[in-house]
């Protein structure tokens, strides 16, 4: 066994148990860290395939800024408040049947793949300066440059609808309907004391 | 050479350029009192103009159909600089028939959200900017030729109305915002491994490279096949979502129901035509050898089952609705279905991506007309929703009626509507494939589907309220009723003249390897 080799088995290991344990921790903050674990083995794979520049983007922006973002959040929310999955709404009947869905699919995926026989398929080695800076901007800029511009039109797509959807939430609605009718006798408050306190049966904010 | 890119990619250019230009209006318009809701706080500059700003964006959008119009006049074949966006955006007479629909069917739903914003309340000026930038995505995703650009287009156009889905912020709405989200995302994450499987396959991103590759891994020997295999069924998964097929429509009614109408209708028009129009790409070119496209060992038979559960299932949910909402919802997975055959059509007979283009477009401004009519039909607090509501309405708003009636017509495929050409050349296209069973199975569920059509016209022009209940009273907006005029005459024009657009769908062709 070569390094490359050693250096894939260790970033797939811990690609699988950081993916395993984000998706069984209890705690929200050892899923993130179970998180940060896959993020590193993610990185590594990509030194593996000499994508070196990647490796430390990876590293910088997930492990760097995505994960702490997330502990962040979590610290915010309280550590505690969701400790403990909530109760399932399915019952056995139908958790069996996903189940038993599910492991019907992947052996019929494995099944597949066991039926043909032969090597994989095999990429060549990689160009030198493959991974590096350079290689990747003039992929980007040069040859991609229609994805990545449609990238930007993402992102903004991205940024307006959490402000459009997280911003509502601070804003008054309108009353509901059933109450529209009576509060519609006054535009407004009598005194501006009165705009201090909510109208009966709504509950104060 | 620059013209020609700058001119051949002109629709996509002005929607994005429009949506930022929106963004700015709106963050720096002056807010107009008299738009604004009486017990509403003001807290942002562009509030209560939700009717100018959709004019605005309608009218970037019918700028962008104008513009595909234009493009196809000059031919993007003509168009020699539009070579240098391959293989990342292929813009042919395919893609631009599709802009033109995406155009016209976003321009719709703007009007429509003009003025169902302001009548609802709805403050909520976010709607434009997304509903545009989502048909940039929508562009790029029909034009996509490579699996990057494909998923970056996807992913643009889906994230945009998961946001408008949750606009609202009711129970309701957010419910299934999430609920679109999750399911969206994961449908999404299981094309993303399907390609990266296809790439590991290949050694390929661009598809007319993957369908090289995969025709020449032959007849079924080696890992390589089985990988393609997989990919095959994984991208056929996220591609039968975003369209809504049986059985991956669970989020569809509790979605479309959930958003604000104007939404709904935008997603049932242009996600589900950007969806299918990738969807041909997608299986013609890159799943297009002889072997993936014969019935014994390929994709057909797995597109006609999806087909066949579409059509049924949709049809006789379809009938036990209450709500006339969740019903043109399940009518809308019903479409895909009818749109499906067309696709196994695809195989055997040359005309069939035609008449998906052409059934796409018809479709389109029947469902958006449809969605405008029930938006015209409520105000304020007084929304229709269900059967019930629109009870008699016929006697009392005899243009409603008649417009709700003449959308649902054409959604039934009644002649001299657009919609009864929709179906009729899918449904030859079908004949010419020699898939006569899906056919029989596709009119069969015609019949069924006028039922449920029918039954919201019998209440509106043959019932009487219930005493004592609550009715709706149609708004009154000029966007929502020059955007059913506009609907209304093209599902006219459509009906009772298809031949010239009938000859342009049918050259529209996505050069097949």
């Amino acid at each position: 066994m070569n390094a490359g080799n050693a250096l894939f088995i260790v970033g797939a290991l811990l690609c699988l148990v950081g993916a395993l344990s984000t998706v069984i921790a209890r705690s929200p903050i050892r899923a993130a860290m179970g998180l940060l674990i896959t993020i590193i083995g993610i990185a590594s794979l990509f030194l593996k395939l000499s994508a070196q520049f990647l490796a430390a983007i990876q590293i910088i922006v997930y492990a760097g800024a995505v994960v702490v973002l997330f502990v962040f959040v979590i610290m915010l929310i309280g550590a505690d408040t969701s400790a403990g999955p909530p109760k399932s709404g399915g019952s056995v009947g139908s958790r069996i049947v996903a189940g038993g869905g599910m492991a019907v699919l992947s052996g019929l995926g494995l099944l597949l793949l066991a039926r043909f026989d032969g090597q994989p398929v095999r990429f060549g080695p990689a160009a030198v300066g493959h991974g590096d800076v350079e290689a990747v901007g003039g992929l980007l800029f040069r040859e991609a440059i229609i994805p990545f511009e449609l990238a930007t039109a993402l992102l903004i797509v991205a940024v307006i609808g959490a402000i459009a959807v997280a911003r509502s939430k601070a804003r008054p609605r309108p009353a509901p309907p059933e109450s529209h009718e009576s509060k519609r006798l006054f535009h407004g408050p009598l005194h501006p004391r009165d705009a201090q306190r909510p109208l009966s049966k709504e509950p104060a904010e | 050479m620059t013209f020609d890119v700058v001119y051949g990619l002109s629709p996509l250019l002005v929607v994005a350029l429009g949506a930022l230009l929106l963004m700015l209006a709106e963050a720096f318009g002056k807010p107009n009192p008299q738009g604004l809701a009486p017990t509403g706080e003001v807290s942002d500059a562009g509030a209560g103009r939700a009717g100018e700003l959709g004019m605005g964006a309608a009218v970037v959008l019918f700028v962008g159909a104008a513009l595909s119009l234009g493009v196809w006049l000059a031919g993007p074949d003509n168009l020699v600089g539009l070579e240098l966006t391959r293989p990342y955006l292929i813009w042919d007479r395919f893609t631009v028939f599709v802009c033109f629909t995406l155009c016209l069917g976003g321009g719709l739903s703007c009007l429509l959200a003009g003025g169902y914003l302001t009548e609802h309340e709805i403050d909520r000026a976010e709607f434009f900017p997304l509903v545009l930038f989502s048909t940039v995505g929508a562009m790029a995703l029909a034009a996509a030729g490579e699996l990057l650009t494909l998923f970056v287009a996807l992913e643009t156009m889906s994230l945009g109305v998961y946001a408008l889905v949750g606009l609202r912020r009711t129970p309701r709405s957010s419910e299934a915002a999430l609920k679109y989200f999750l399911l969206g995302s994961f449908a999404a994450a299981l094309m993303l491994f399907g390609a990266a499987l296809l790439y590991g396959a290949t050694g390929r991103t661009d598809l007319a490279g993957i369908g090289q590759a995969i025709a020449a891994i032959g007849q079924g020997e080696g890992p390589g096949a089985a990988q393609v295999l997989i990919a095959l069924v994984l991208v056929v998964v996220g591609l039968a979502f975003k369209v809504s097929a049986v059985p991956f429509h669970m989020w569809t009614p509790d979605a479309y129901e959930g958003a604000p109408t104007p939404a709904t209708s935008y997603m049932a028009v242009a996600v589900k035509t950007a969806a299918f129009a990738v969807m041909v790409r997608v299986l013609l070119i890159a799943f297009g050898d002889e072997r993936l496209t014969s019935w014994a060992s390929g994709w057909p038979p797995v597109l006609a089952t999806l087909a066949v559960a579409s059509m049924t299932v949709a049809n006789l949910v379809a009938g036990r609705q209450s709500s006339v909402k969740r019903m043109l919802a399940y009518s809308s997975i019903a479409h895909a279905g009818y749109a499906l055959v067309a696709v196994v059509a695809t195989i055997r007979s040359p005309a069939a991506e035609g008449s998906i283009l052409f059934y796409l477009l018809t479709y389109t401004v029947s469902t958006a007309g449809a969605f405008g009519a029930l938006i015209l039909c409520g105000s304020r607090g007084k929304e229709a929703v269900s059967y019930e509501d629109l009870a008699g309405i016929a006697k009392r708003h005899p243009a409603a009626a008649m417009a709700f009636s003449l959308f649902l017509l054409s959604l039934a495929g009644v002649p001299p509507t657009a919609g009864f050409f929709g179906k009729l050349y899918v449904f030859q296209a079908a004949i010419d494939a020699e898939l006569y069973v899906l056919t029989v199975v596709g009119l069969l569920n015609s019949l069924v589907g006028a039922y449920y059509y029918l039954r919201v016209i019998v209440f509106m022009y043959m019932r009487e309220p219930a005493p004592g209940a609550t009715l709706a009273v149609p708004m009154r907006s000029g966007y929502v009723a020059s955007a059913l005029v506009i609907a209304a005459v093209l599902v006219i024009a459509l009906g009772v003249l298809p031949n010239v657009t009938l000859e342009w769908a049918a050259i529209a062709t996505v050069g097949r390897s």
